[in-house]
């Protein structure tokens, strides 16, 4: 028995799957392609699969991870890779799968690009508002806590944004705090913005990478 | 797919209904295709994709040569409502496409209260509602479903309607349609020729006149085309066409496993359920048939549940050596078997421990009536001992969860068959209490749950008059007030929303205006609870000068001419009447498998009408 990590990107139609029906979905994908996973020995065997880190609803995941354990005497890590495709939908796609080296509860930052439509006014002027709300000295916002709402200041968090105008939109890359501990959604920071500006616009939300606390890749 | 989409996505609940891109769901080269057919189903995505005909015939069309079949569902009140203000089109799933590019419509009708959201979904992709506001060929609205079987109050707004089994008849009317769209044919033309097709009824050829008292003086068909058009049916179920996979949903959806259909027809001929009458003649499918339908199916899906389904498959007269063969594999593959209804009459632990749902969520069976008497008289040939022997059994096994379906306001009820279904479930209760093995420490919950009976067309009761919602309402009173014990709950369907079902069920033309009318009021999802308004209903009726009790709650004499009387499902009137009249007389009939009653279905030549009777019971 070994634990491997599936590396899949959640793009198109499969972004506008909840985390619970992506559960579902890879549970039918890994019995289709009929991966020797290895069960529970309780009384009521279930298998183990686990999710690095849950991606929000409408978010492009271009290095979603999966644990499962397996028996590894009956198949390659080239044949999970190989058969799991062929029984996923064709926006998830499985890219790689590896021996995990980090755990993923030191998880500590994610890496975003944000991409800002305007459907009023211009990209100029949405940078420029952008960049004057991003410059503020704190930026206050209302988290959903298991203790209820909070309100924090995540100015702090916001680290490596560079910005940049691309075919329309306004192009935002960040790294964000994400994981079990403490987690920033990046819609938090944007939908902040939001309230700010009169312009109207569209945003569009790509998660490309974990890393650890030193920014250590997630692998 | 349409960029400005996923900004409405993100804006919905379940965007996943909307996105289309499930795994195998068939996406189709525009360039080789000539015939684009939405196969649309008037009600949600989880509702739809649950449905097995749906499935069925999207691979039927899918496998023909140049057609491609796509998936379109109603979209729910905040998509409706996206989509108008973004001035987007319904469209249809695989290929994002607005329904107004498709060639054929098709819509599948499977309950009367769906039929404001055909309505809304043509609507939302501009289409023209009428018939005859839809002067081409492009647009063709057709369907199909158990509710065809008396189609009259969609008559205006669909071209032509496929009466029975899909399979062959659908094909046979692209065919036809293909021709006409290649030498650029005339609609009316196209519509003549398409009924002469067995199977196929297009209204606009048959003219009703009316009576003075409202009943229908004739139905008569234009020069050239049938007087009566008689159901398709598919006699050999193990070569008839089945797919190998489904269109498996990211979201959760109703029935979200693999369906395998073990029978079609249903041998036992209670009088209140169309279906009993409308799928004969009984047929079966063989268990190497159903066993490799079911690993295809797994093997293409991931699913890890199959249903066996049909409208009893407890009457599978190989239901054993079946579920037997399907262990020697799916035990290994972690697969489950469910069956989704339960007889009274068969139940029985062994068949149970070879079964999966039936633990979670208990028991359910259906005496329907709360007397022997009244059982008789609706044919629901089940006793009171064989009920209790069964919960008995139930309660050994280690259940302690039974629901009990019945209907209020079947023919010939009084108070005390109300007071029959309180006291049925009460004697449920007591049986557990008795049971020297009930399990420790654990209480028993018994619901009787009591729909609203609505009299259907090519049923012993389509005469009937549906009780009216006042009476309902009173009956639903003393239901409740009869019931007892804190053990026994006790829940039943809204009058009102059984009242308008009843009155489009045995519907005619007359009623199009109506629809029309509650559908520019707003009505969809009238089967919804959080949907549906009583008020603009009625409202819609008035409106229209139709009196809605005409249809429901008035009894027809035997030689009434009925709306459906031009549409031929095999069992005859001479069958039906003499069923109601053993109904009144409390007798009982046999089902199939012990002997004929002659309904007419022998016409077809097959199934059980053929077969050896001995080796049936």
């Amino acid at each position: 028995m070994k634990t491997v990590r599936i590396w899949f990107k959640k793009t198109g139609a499969a972004r506008f799957i909840s985390h619970l029906d992506l559960n579902r979905c890879m549970a039918r994908a890994v019995h289709m392609a009929k991966i020797p996973l290895w069960y529970t020995q309780g009384f009521n065997p279930h298998a183990f699969i686990t999710f690095a880190l849950p991606l929000s609803l409408g978010m492009t995941g271009e290095r979603e991870s999966m644990d499962m354990k397996i028996d590894e005497t009956k198949i390659t890590n080239e044949e999970i890779l190989f058969r799991l495709n062929k029984a996923l939908p064709g926006d998830l796609r499985v890219f790689a799968v590896t021996e995990p080296k980090l755990k993923p509860g030191k998880i500590a930052f994610a890496s975003y690009t944000l991409c800002m439509e305007p459907e009023t006014g211009s990209v100029c002027q949405l940078r420029k508002e952008w960049e004057q709300f991003l410059s503020q000295e704190k930026i206050i916002t209302e988290k959903k806590s298991k203790s209820g709402m909070l309100t924090i200041d995540i100015k702090p968090d916001i680290r490596d944004m560079q910005i940049r105008e691309e075919n329309g939109k306004l192009v935002s890359d960040c790294i964000l705090p994400a994981g079990s501990e403490y987690n920033v959604n990046p819609s938090l920071l944007v939908e902040a913005f939001r309230k700010e500006t009169d312009q109207d616009f569209y945003c569009e939300y790509i998660r490309h990478g974990l890393y650890d606390a030193s920014m250590r890749n997630f692998e | 797919m349409n960029p400005q989409l996923e900004k409405i996505w993100m804006k919905v609940q379940k965007p996943g209904r909307y996105t289309g891109g499930e795994l195998n769901s068939v996406i189709k080269n525009k360039e080789e295709v000539d015939i684009r057919f939405a196969f649309c189903f008037p009600d949600t995505y989880e509702v739809g994709m649950s449905h097995l005909g749906m499935k069925i015939l999207y691979g039927v069309l899918n496998d023909m040569e140049g057609v491609w079949c796509e998936r379109v569902f109603a979209p729910w009140i905040d998509m409706e409502e996206e989509l108008r203000s973004a001035g987007i089109d319904l469209y249809a799933l695989e290929s994002g496409d607005s329904l107004s590019l498709f060639d054929i419509i098709g819509f599948t009708l499977q309950y009367e209260l769906s039929y404001t959201n055909v309505l809304n979904m043509l609507e939302l992709a501009g289409i023209p509602l009428l018939c005859s506001e839809r002067k081409g060929l492009e647009h063709l609205v057709v369907a199909g479903g158990p509710c065809a079987c008396n189609p009259e109050p969609l008559a205006d707004f669909v071209d032509l309607f496929f009466l029975g089994e899909g399979e062959e008849v659908d094909c046979e009317l692209i065919e036809l349609y293909r021709e006409y769209k290649k030498k650029k044919g005339r609609k009316e033309d196209f519509l003549r020729e398409a009924a002469k097709i067995p199977g196929v009824y297009v209204p606009s050829l048959y003219h009703v006149s009316y009576q003075e008292d409202g009943t229908i003086q004739a139905i008569e068909p234009e020069q050239g085309v049938p007087s009566k058009i008689t159901k398709r049916v598919m006699m050999d179920l193990d070569s008839i066409y089945f797919p190998d996979r489904f269109v498996v949903p990211y979201l959760d959806i109703v029935h979200n496993r693999a369906v395998a259909e073990v029978l079609r027809g249903c041998i036992r001929g209670c009088r209140f359920c169309q279906a009993g009458f409308i799928y004969r003649p009984f047929r079966e499918k063989s268990v190497s048939t159903i066993d490799k339908q079911c690993r295809d199916l797994c093997e293409n899906t991931g699913y890890d549940e199959i249903s066996l389904s049909s409208l009893s498959t407890s009457d599978h007269r190989n239901l054993n050596p079946l579920l037997d063969q399907l262990l020697t594999w799916t035990k290994d593959e972690k697969i489950g078997v469910s069956l989704p209804s339960l007889r009274v009459d068969n139940f029985s632990t062994d068949m149970m421990s070879k079964i999966k749902t039936v633990r979670r969520s208990g028991l359910t069976f259906a005496p329907e009536a709360g007397t022997q008497r009244l059982r008789n008289v609706i044919n629901k040939n089940v006793t009171e001992e064989q009920l209790m022997k069964t919960v008995e059994t139930a309660f050994r096994g280690g259940w302690n969860s039974v629901k009990l379906y019945f209907m209020i306001g079947l023919p010939t009820e009084t108070m005390e068959d109300i007071e029959g279904i309180a006291e049925l479930g009460q004697k449920v209760v007591d049986a557990f209490y008795t049971n020297p093995d009930k399990p420790k420490g654990k209480g028993v919950s018994v619901t009787v749950s009591a729909s609203g009976f609505v009299p259907k067309p090519f049923t012993p009761f389509q005469w009937e008059p549906q009780d009216t919602v006042e009476m309902f309402r009173e009956k639903q009173k003393h239901l409740v007030n009869c019931v007892k014990s804190r053990k026994l709950s006790c829940n039943y369907h809204e009058a009102v929303v059984s009242f308008l079902e009843g009155v489009f069920a045995r519907g005619d033309r007359r009623l199009g205006k109506v629809l029309l009318e509650a559908h520019r009021l707003g009505c969809r999802f009238d089967g919804w609870n959080d949907c549906f308004s009583y008020t603009k209903w009625m409202q819609a009726f008035e409106n229209c000068g139709v009196d809605p009790a005409f249809y429901a709650n008035r009894r027809r004499s035997f030689d009434e001419i009925l709306p459906w009387d031009h549409l031929d499902y095999g069992v005859t009137k001479e069958f039906l009447i003499r069923e109601c009249k053993k109904a009144y007389a409390n007798e009982t009939s046999p089902n199939c498998a012990e002997s004929c009653s002659a309904c007419g279905a022998a016409c077809f030549k097959g199934g059980i009408c053929v077969e050896d009777r001995k080796n049936l019971v």
